[in-house]
């Protein structure tokens, strides 16, 4: 057990961290609701950083850690599949990956080179056709699409959709956990700057303690999210998407009643975390589904 | 970063687990209630004292005190292993978390000479004399006096709430020298001095945990001064920053949850319901876990203990709030002495976890502030 981060990860982060700062905030004539980073998928894909998790001195782990801090960014690109699910798969996949659940609406659809279908306990696999593929009005912060009717996948085995769904878990808590640290730091600034009834919001402790209780959450999440890339466990991964989705749907409420009107705006970007986190809460079952997985891993029971 | 035990951490565990299947009576769940009453208390100094004789009691203490300078994670191991198991070393958990340690950081020759040895042996209890009837949260504002006469100090006041003092050979007693926040001292009190009464409150926590402790001219030597006069701040911050993850009360927490949730599969009646209720709790187990395991690994790295320690200790109180309603809503039963009694255990003390040692809502003041960075409450 330690936790503190190896000269590899340390180097990457700071890597990541220069890279990410000249998307560190959002285009002041931007009003829409995805903020899609083109630059940003570009330059993490020629710096190779979609492949962080096959690098045997960084690993899932590393990955993980990566897409949370690329997550805390107001634009949005398809980071955490490609890097956390992508390298699971056997055989050539192109990214970018995407995710359709029942025939739903998913994240980053229009544009994925390679889509994962889930359609009850199977998992199938889908290079796209473009015309296979179109783009989904949404108020998400995601780019949404959505696969046509009657395209075939490809069945995984039994198998491999197991651990391919273990990795979806995780990778949903890593993005999460970057969303919910983000909005939590937006949420702070503007509590320190607004002033009513003539001093800051965050000195009124009906509002600092709900912040403090977020705070709470979102650490939880980032440990959680961490240990199951470590671990690569499907207890650790089934409770860490859990928890990210418990803890999104608190936070969500809370930071939007913090910013009051101005979080309504789209010109404040809060909602480019907060709509985001709104898309992962119905991921793989949302935590109905999450809760079956930890009853199965956890406590031994039958799947549900 | 490395989340898995290496060999030693993991047969250091083996170890402790095994301890405690030879040194537990079978009859012990049953009488894990009331970590302050006699049967306990009796039964502590016993299990100490076996505990101290197999190096487990204190290996994490230098060598000097009868330890063997193991490093922070041996010493959260033996504590997880304790604690899930009930806790059978009672209150002497304090002395081998913090009073221990700080007497050994502020205490005299003297003082260190005479009361860790006892410690480190499994021989003594040890009380808190904190909170006062007008001094809970807000801890500066206490009124039990210290005054000096000579070589000597005379205290007078009242303190409440004190676990453990029924059976307590010496008190923490924290007193006013002088006015003002910089005014309190901290007093080691042997229990039998005169002019010391101590009465026992009834409790939802079990027989023989908390107290009122009366004091009444107690004459105590100048030596029996902890550090200086007006040190009490800065020593009980050190005391607070090592107990705040003291505990793990998540592993009671989870191994609680673990066997309610079993009782449940067996009768058939872990439904869709439980099930989600069930799997929110183990994951705020297991966040509160790591949390607090954070805090274990800055201390290993000899990291100062920030404010993530109230961040890891109210990450506890959300996950002992989600067993404890887990348990009342799909086991009630253990609370009426029916089937498993660990379950009632964990209830009667999973009550105090938002409370004992600095109550949450003071937790959250603090991850405001010092975490966040949020401005601060106008005073």
């Amino acid at each position: 057990m330690d936790f503190a981060l190896t000269p590899d990860q340390d180097s990457l982060l700071s890597a990541i961290d220069k890279l990410a700062t000249q998307f560190a905030t959002k285009p002041a004539d931007f009003h829409g609701f995805a903020l899609v980073g083109r630059d940003l998928d570009k330059e993490l894909d020629e710096g190779q950083y979609y492949d962080i998790a096959l690098v045997p001195e960084l690993g899932p782990l590393s990955a993980a850690m990566a897409v949370e801090r690329l997550a805390r960014l107001p634009c949005t690109a398809e980071i955490a599949l490609s890097m956390l699910v992508r390298p699971q798969l056997s055989g050539e996949w192109p990214r970018p990956l995407a995710l359709v659940e029942y025939g739903r609406p998913g994240r980053f659809v229009a544009t994925a080179k390679t889509v994962l279908v889930i359609d009850g306990e199977g998992i199938g696999i889908v290079q796209p056709s473009p015309a296979a593929i179109e783009p989904a009005p949404s108020l998400f912060a995601y780019p949404m699409g959505r696969l046509k009717e009657g395209v075939a996948t490809t069945r995984l085995s039994n198998g491999e959709a197991a651990n391919i769904r273990k990795w979806l878990r995780i990778a949903l808590a890593a993005e999460t956990s970057g969303l919910l640290q983000a909005a939590i730091a937006s949420s702070v600034e503007h509590l320190s700057l607004r002033k009513q009834f003539g001093r800051p919001l965050g000195t009124f402790q009906a509002l600092r303690h709900r912040m403090a209780e977020c705070a709470v959450l979102a650490g939880g999440v980032r440990w959680l999210a961490l240990k199951a890339a470590g671990t690569a466990d499907e207890a650790d991964a089934a409770l860490a998407a859990l928890h990210a989705q418990e803890s999104a749907t608190r936070v969500v409420y809370d930071v939007h009643q913090m910013f009051a009107a101005m979080g309504m705006t789209l010109e404040h970007p809060l909602h480019l975390w907060t709509y985001r986190l709104k898309a992962l809460l119905s991921e793989l079952g949302g935590r109905g589904g999450q809760a079956s997985a930890v009853a199965q891993h956890c406590f031994g029971s039958a799947p549900v | 970063m490395d989340f898995n035990w290496d060999v030693e951490q993991q047969a250091f565990r083996s170890t402790v687990r095994g301890f405690l299947a030879a040194n537990l009576p079978a009859d012990w769940e049953s009488l894990a209630h009331g970590p302050g009453s006699e049967v306990q208390s009796t039964f502590s100094k016993r299990f100490c004292g076996e505990l101290a004789k197999a190096g487990l009691l204190v290996p994490h203490w230098p060598k000097r005190w009868g330890g063997r300078d193991a490093d922070p994670w041996t010493a959260f191991i033996l504590a997880e292993e304790m604690w899930e198991a009930g806790e059978p070393r009672g209150g002497q958990y304090m002395n081998v978390n913090w009073i221990g340690p700080t007497l050994m950081r502020f205490g005299s020759e003297q003082q260190q000479a005479r009361y860790i040895p006892p410690m480190a042996r499994g021989e003594t209890i040890w009380c808190q004399g904190f909170s006062e009837p007008e001094a809970g949260s807000d801890l500066a504002s206490l009124r039990t006096r210290a005054a000096k006469h000579e070589t000597s100090y005379r205290i007078s006041g009242q303190k409440i709430w004190t676990s453990y003092a029924g059976h307590a050979d010496t008190c923490f007693l924290l007193a006013r020298t002088a006015p003002g926040r910089d005014g309190i001292s901290i007093f080691l009190v042997p229990m039998d001095t005169p002019g010391i009464t101590v009465r026992q409150i009834p409790s939802l926590i079990g027989e023989g945990d908390i107290h009122e402790v009366f004091l009444d001219e107690v004459e105590v030597p100048g030596g029996a001064l902890l550090g200086a006069e007006g040190q009490a701040w800065e020593i009980s911050r050190t005391a607070l920053s090592l107990e705040r993850v003291g505990i793990p009360r998540f592993a009671l927490a989870a191994k609680t949850l673990n066997r309610a949730v079993a009782a449940l599969r067996r009768s058939g009646r872990f439904g869709h319901g439980a099930i989600e209720q069930a799997a929110r709790a183990r994951a705020a187990c297991e966040a509160a876990r790591l949390y607090s395991y954070s805090i274990i690994d800055q201390r290993v790295h000899g990291i100062p203990t920030g404010p993530e320690a109230s961040a890891a200790r109210y990450a506890t109180v959300m996950a002992e709030r989600l067993v404890g309603e887990f348990v009342v809503e799909h086991a009630p039963e253990a609370l009426s002495d029916a089937g498993d009694p660990m379950l009632k255990v964990h209830h009667q003390r999973a009550v105090v976890a938002g409370i004992a040692s600095g109550a949450a809502e003071i937790q959250l003041n603090l991850i405001a502030t010092e975490l966040l960075r949020l401005p601060r409450e106008p005073r």
